[in-house]
This record gives C-alpha cells, structure tokens and sequence, in this order.
C-alpha cells in the first residue's frame, strides 16, 4: 500500500498528472454534461484497478488516504486535465458519513459497493419547500416494523434517474419543538414501486436533475445512518472539506483559457473595451487564486478552515458567470446558438459554458446563503 | 515621525545589505507600505523605498545620499514626467546641458520640503539623472493641491545648475524598474487603507442603530460589507503575492505587469470599499469630522499616482500579447 502522503507535493502530483494524462480518455475530457455512469463506466474500472475512486477515504476502507494538502492536489489536477468526477456522490457524501457514523455492518456492507459503483447514489434533500431552509423539509420516514415508510418528495436531485439508491435527509420526529431536530439520515433503494422519478429538463436542454415521489416507499430500519434525529448536525459535519473544494479556481480557469482563444480567434481584442473587461476577469482570476493559495496552505499546515473559507465559493463562481458571458460577447451573432462554434481549429461551446456557469451560485450553498454566513460568521453582524 | 521610520529602518528594507540596507526585499516594503495605508501617514515611505532609493540604488549605489536616505535625514523628491501644452502626459522634454537645466517636469510627489530632486532629463547623448538643490537658482515649484492635503510640484528650470549622477540608457532601465517597485509598493499601501476603511465602516455599522437596530442587521448592508471584506482579501492575497513574486523575478519585463496587475486590483478594491465606506456612514461620511473621509481622499490620490486600475489592466494585457508576439 502506498503512503502518498510521504511523497512530497511535486512528486504526488506528478503522479497523479502522469496517471490522468495517458489513462484518461480524451473524448471525456471537459465533458460539457454529467455523464451517466454506463459513458463513463470504462473509466471508472480503470481508476478502481488504481484504487484511487476515494482519495479521501481511510485506507482501510479501500481509500488513498489522503490528508488535505494531497487531496487538493489530485482535485486540482483533476480539474485540470478536465477529468469527469464521475458517480461520485456515494463517495463524495454517503461513503464520509458512513465511515464517520456508521455502524461496522454498515461500513462492510455499503462501502465496497460504492467503489465498485455497484451502488450508485444520488442526493435527496431538496424538496418544493426546503431549498435554502432546508431544515423545513417534510418528507417522512415513519417506523413500521422493522422498516421506515417514506412519503414525500424531493427535487432536484441530480442524476437520480441513472442512481439504484438514494441517501436523504427526513423528517422522523414531525413535533419536534425546532425544525433542525427531528431530522434524520436514511439511505434507500430506488429500485420499488413506492419510488417515482420523473426527470427535469434544464435550460440547456439536458436531463440532469429529477423529481423524486415517494408513496409508501420502504427501507429497512437498519439503513439509519447514525442516531435518530441527528441526521441534521451529521449533514452539516460534511460540508468542511467541500466549502474549499467548491471555491477552487479551476472551473474559472479553463473557462478563461477558452475565452482567450475564443476572442483571439474571432477578433475580440481589437476592440479596446473588450480588451480591458477581458484584462479584468483574467485579474479576477489570478487574484483569487492567490487568495485561495492562502487556505490551501493553511490546510496544508493542519490547521481547519474557518467560516471565511466561503468567500471563495463567491468569488469564483461569480467570476466564472463573468467569464462565461464574455464568451457569448465575444460570439457576436452566435451568441445564441447552440452547439460548438469552430474558431481555428478549435471548437467552443460557448452556451455550454454559459449554462454550466448559471447554477454555481445556487448550488453548494446559493451565494446569497454564503453571504449571510459570512456576515454572521466572520463580520460578526447582528441579526 | 520620519526619523523614527528610519531607526526602524523602513527607508533601507528593500536596498541590499551591501549597500546599508536590511536587504529585505519588495515584499517586506509591501508589509510596511499597508501599515502606513492603515494610517494613512503623509510621510514618503513609499515614495522613498520605491523611487529616490530605488533609482540610486540602482544606479550609484555609493553615492552619499544613499546613507542619508536611509537614515531619514532628507527626502528627495523624483522628477521623470512632464506635461504637454494640453495638460496631458507628454514626451520628455527638459534638458541637461553644461550642468544646467532648462525645461519642466509634473507630478512630483514630496516636492514640497524635499530637500533636492532627482531629475530624468535629456541630454545630447540620451538620458541623465541628474541632482538639484531644492534651492538651486533658476528653480521655481507650484505645487498642487490634492485631495488628501498634500501637494504634487510642478518644476520649471531655467538654467538651473544641477549634478550629473548617471547617464545612457542605464537611467531609462533604473527608471522603469524604480517605478514598477513604487507602483506595486502603492498597491500594498492602498490594500492597508482598504482594510482599514473597511474596520472603521464595519464598527459603524455595527453600532449606529436605525428602526431601533443596529443598521448591520439590514441584509442589504451585511451583502455589501461581505462583498467589501472579500474584495480586501482578494486585494490583499493578490497584491502580496506579486510583490513576493517581483521578488523572486529579475527581468525588468516580467516584473512590469506583475506591478501593473498589484496596482490595478488595488485601485479597484480601493475605489469601491472606501466610496462604499462613504455611503455606509450615511450623512456623517459626507463631513470632514470623521475619519473615513480621510480614507477616501487618500485613496482618490494613491489611485491616481503612477497610474489607475484601468491604465494598468491596459499595461497588463499590452505586456501580455507582447510577450505572446514574442513568442
Ligand atoms: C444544478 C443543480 C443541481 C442540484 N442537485 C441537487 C441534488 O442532487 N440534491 C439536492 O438535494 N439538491 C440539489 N440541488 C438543489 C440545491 O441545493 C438548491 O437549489 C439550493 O439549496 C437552493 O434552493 P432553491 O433552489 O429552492 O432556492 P431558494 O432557496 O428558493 O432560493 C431562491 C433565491 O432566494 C435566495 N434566498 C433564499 N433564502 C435567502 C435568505 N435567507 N437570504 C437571502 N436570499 C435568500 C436564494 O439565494 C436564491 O437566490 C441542485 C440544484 C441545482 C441548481
């Protein structure tokens, strides 16, 4: 077993660049849509042969291992090798919690599954009314024997249509005296007559996201993730790691490498207005990577990420919007078509880009939430 | 204040070790420079380290000032830019001959109570620096008055006896470089009055109660102190990066935009936070009894000093296609 952690950061990295540049595919390079897992199964065979579907999972649970420091470097270098990250919410979301919760039935039961992807996950906390308020989810999961009885619904639950199971957020104790209590973490089979997904088209005219129905549906009692009722601050232990994650600066900079050549190749930079929007957004970038240098060290020297982390994840997206309409700028009369547009002897899908950058600031965290956040958490304003 | 800057020495932190100086580089000027953006101190320190320091270390480094400079014991003023007959930037024009000057330069910075000027000029065979005492004959300085209080000098010589320090095109090299060192200099000074602003707007808005609460409870005005406080880390993560990088680089060109992008997120962060800063304070902002309108004319001067944000994004991306050509 290889203890990447005792390599140093150029030499990991290194190795993880080499293993991305020769095995991964390049037709699934910067894939414009999520995939579903049968496009990207030959993939991820390759990456479990490697052992490397979970970098951040313990070892003994068939991880890498990886502290903070090296697993920014493989997200980094797999964001810019434009690596698909796959089906990776059961490794992402479901895998953390049940190392960090679980019980040891658990653990040998779901774990291996997630690797091999013989179970792939989606998310379902999301529903009509419980968006940002979240915790005012109403879904239920009531014990009937030995099984809970789920009825509800959830939404927008990416990829749901090509996932077997499903981990969600749900209401177990409905008198609760505050709605963050009573909250709890159950995963589920989606594969019963109780469970109706209906997919939802978006904007860019892609079915990534669903509906969920549930009537009736059932799960076994022992598919509880950790205590009843707590499912809430176990939800909320997870999002650490991720809030850096989210505000990582790749998304914005292979957007504007792309802007760059798209401009060059149709003009753009003759005109002196364009020139400096263009100037500004590159700045935009390049700052905020040194700002986001500044926590990956501090992640580096062991130390945990405060509420301030946030401002990464706003600033970024909020960039990569920037960017991603320049591009239609740039595409003059093309502005509004679809598909990729031939510039040299590249293509560019500059609506692809467009829409890929609208739902960053809603997801994750809408910037809105993250600013209220910090204004709380780091400003320390009333209210 | 100025000889207590100097015991501390600050004037020396960026000249080599060799040369009387704590050899410590850009980056630690930059540290300097934010704590006197923090107090928005009139006193030459950026001026100093970037340019006089900067030019004669450059290029005559044994020169007896250098010591003086260091030790805080004088201030002198340097004069490259002149004004054309429509008040814009113009090309050089005053010139050097048999120990003279004749002509006029713009936009000096410390003029007033500066105790010589370093002076770029023209003579028959390409560029000089010169020295002239501030009371050299044939020397008349207006001054300017800027928004902060200070002064900028406009010089006209007419035969004034000046002495030469260096010529050819060494000066034109030492120049630019001194100005890439004071520019990103700058850029750390506006970064620590962005902050400081920023600390003053955000005790003000947690403790001025409207509706009966503090105005800080309003979303409205918690998104934008947020977007302020994020624009000051960006600046600040930005800007000391660079100056770490000039550092780190050697080549006069590779270190030019680097000063240009420091200087232009500076500006940008400057402008919006303490113009912000303003309107946070409501009508008490609009008075000259509170400080933070202090912050805000400094901020317009420090901005326009050796180029705004949008000269510098233009300078930035010059370089960058130059460089692309080039390659
Ligand atoms: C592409 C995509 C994929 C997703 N995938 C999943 C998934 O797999 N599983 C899942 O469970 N969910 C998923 N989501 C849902 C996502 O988590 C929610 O969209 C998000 O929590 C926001 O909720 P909402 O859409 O209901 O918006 P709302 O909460 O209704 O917000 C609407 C607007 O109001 C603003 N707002 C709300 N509250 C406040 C406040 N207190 N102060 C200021 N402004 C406020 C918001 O910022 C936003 O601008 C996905 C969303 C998208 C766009």
């Amino acid at each position: 077993m290889t203890d990447w952690n005792a390599m140093t950061d150029a030499e990991f990295r290194k190795e993880v660049r080499q293993f991305f540049e020769a095995e991964y595919p390049e037709e699934l390079r910067h894939l414009p849509h999520r995939p579903k897992f049968a496009e990207i199964e030959h993939w991820h065979r390759k990456l479990h042969a490697k052992g490397w579907v979970a970098p951040a999972w313990p070892a003994e649970f068939g991880g890498m291992g990886l502290n903070a420091a090296k697993l920014l470097i493989f997200y980094e270098e797999q964001q810019r090798w434009g690596v698909n990250r796959g089906r990776d919410m059961g490794v992402q979301m479901v895998g953390p919690l049940i190392i960090k919760f679980g019980t040891q039935e658990q653990k040998d039961y779901w774990l291996p599954r997630i690797l091999t992807c013989e179970d792939i996950w989606c998310q379902g906390y999301s529903e009509p009314g419980a968006g940002s308020d979240l915790a005012n989810l109403r879904t239920r999961a009531d014990i009937d024997g030995d099984d809970f009885v789920i009825n509800g619904q959830k939404i927008w639950t990416t990829m749901a249509h090509d996932a077997t199971h499903i981990f969600m957020l749900v209401r177990t104790d409905p008198e609760a005296p505050k709605k963050q209590q009573g909250i709890s973490f159950v995963l589920a089979p989606m594969d019963q007559p109780g469970v109706e997904v209906r997919t939802i088209t978006t904007l860019s005219g892609e079915t990534e996201f669903c509906e969920v129905f549930f009537d009736d549906a059932r799960t076994p009692r022992e598919n509880l993730v950790g205590e009843l009722n707590k499912g809430w601050t176990m939800a909320k232990a997870l999002l650490s790691f991720e809030r850096i994650f989210i505000g990582s600066p790749s998304l914005a900079q292979n957007a504007l490498g792309q802007l760059e050549s798209f401009a060059r190749g149709r003009g753009a930079f003759d005109d002196p207005v364009f020139r400096d929007r263009f100037a500004q957004a590159a700045l935009d970038v390049e700052d905020h990577a040194a700002l986001y240098a500044r926590f990956a060290d501090q992640l580096k020297r062991g130390e945990t990420l405060g509420a301030d982390v946030s401002m990464l994840k706003i600033w970024v997206t909020e960039c990569f919007q920037r960017i991603t309409e320049l591009m239609i700028e740039a595409a003059g009369p093309d502005g509004g078509s679809i598909g990729p547009l031939q510039v040299g002897n590249i293509n560019v899908d500059v609506l692809a880009s467009f829409y890929k950058a609208r739902p960053t600031t809603i997801y994750g965290g809408s910037n809105e939430i993250q600013r209220n956040i910090l204004s709380k958490a780091v400003l320390g304003l009333p209210g | 204040m100025v000889r207590e800057l100097a015991e501390a020495g600050v004037f020396g932190v960026a000249v080599p070790e060799d040369q009387g100086g704590l050899g410590m580089g850009l980056a630690a000027g930059g540290v300097i420079a934010e704590e006197v953006g923090r107090v928005i101190a009139p006193e030459p320190v950026v001026s100093t380290i970037g340019l006089s320091l900067g030019l004669l270390r450059r290029l005559c480094p044994d020169h007896p000032k250098m010591a003086q400079l260091i030790g805080g014991e004088i201030s002198l003023a340097v004069a490259w830019q002149e004004r054309g007959p429509d008040g814009a930037p113009a090309d050089a024009t005053c010139r050097y001959a048999d120990g003279k000057l004749t002509g006029g330069k713009a936009w000096v910075v410390g003029a007033i109570g500066s105790h010589g000027f370093l002076v770029v000029a023209e003579q028959d065979d390409g560029p000089v620096l010169v020295l002239a005492e501030a009371d050299a004959q044939g020397l008349v300085i207006d001054k300017r008055t800027q928004a902060d209080g200070s002064s900028l000098g406009e010089l006209s010589f007419s035969g004034t006896p000046a002495a030469e320090l260096a010529s050819s095109g060494a000066v034109l090299t030492a120049l630019a470089e001194a100005v890439a060192d004071a520019t990103a200099l700058a850029a750390a000074e506006l970064v620590g009055l962005s902050e400081r602003a920023f600390e003053i707007t955000l005790d003000y808005i947690k403790t001025r109660e409207q509706f009966d609460k503090p105005i800080g409870s309003f979303q409205v005005i918690q998104h934008r102190a947020v977007d302020l406080n994020v624009m000051c880390e960006v600046a600040q993560a930005g800007v000391r990066e660079a100056l770490a990088q000039m550092d780190s680089e050697t080549d006069p060109k590779v270190r030019a935009p680097i000063a240009s992008r420091a200087k232009a997120r500076a500006v940008t962060a400057a402008k919006k936070i303490t113009r912000d800063a303003i309107q946070l304070h409501g009508a008490v902002g609009y008075t000259d009894e509170f400080d933070i309108g202090l912050y805000l004319n400094r901020a317009l001067v420090l901005s326009a000093w050796l180029g705004d944000d949008a000269y510098h994004r233009r300078i930035w991306f010059e370089t960058r296609e130059a460089e692309g050509a080039a390659q």
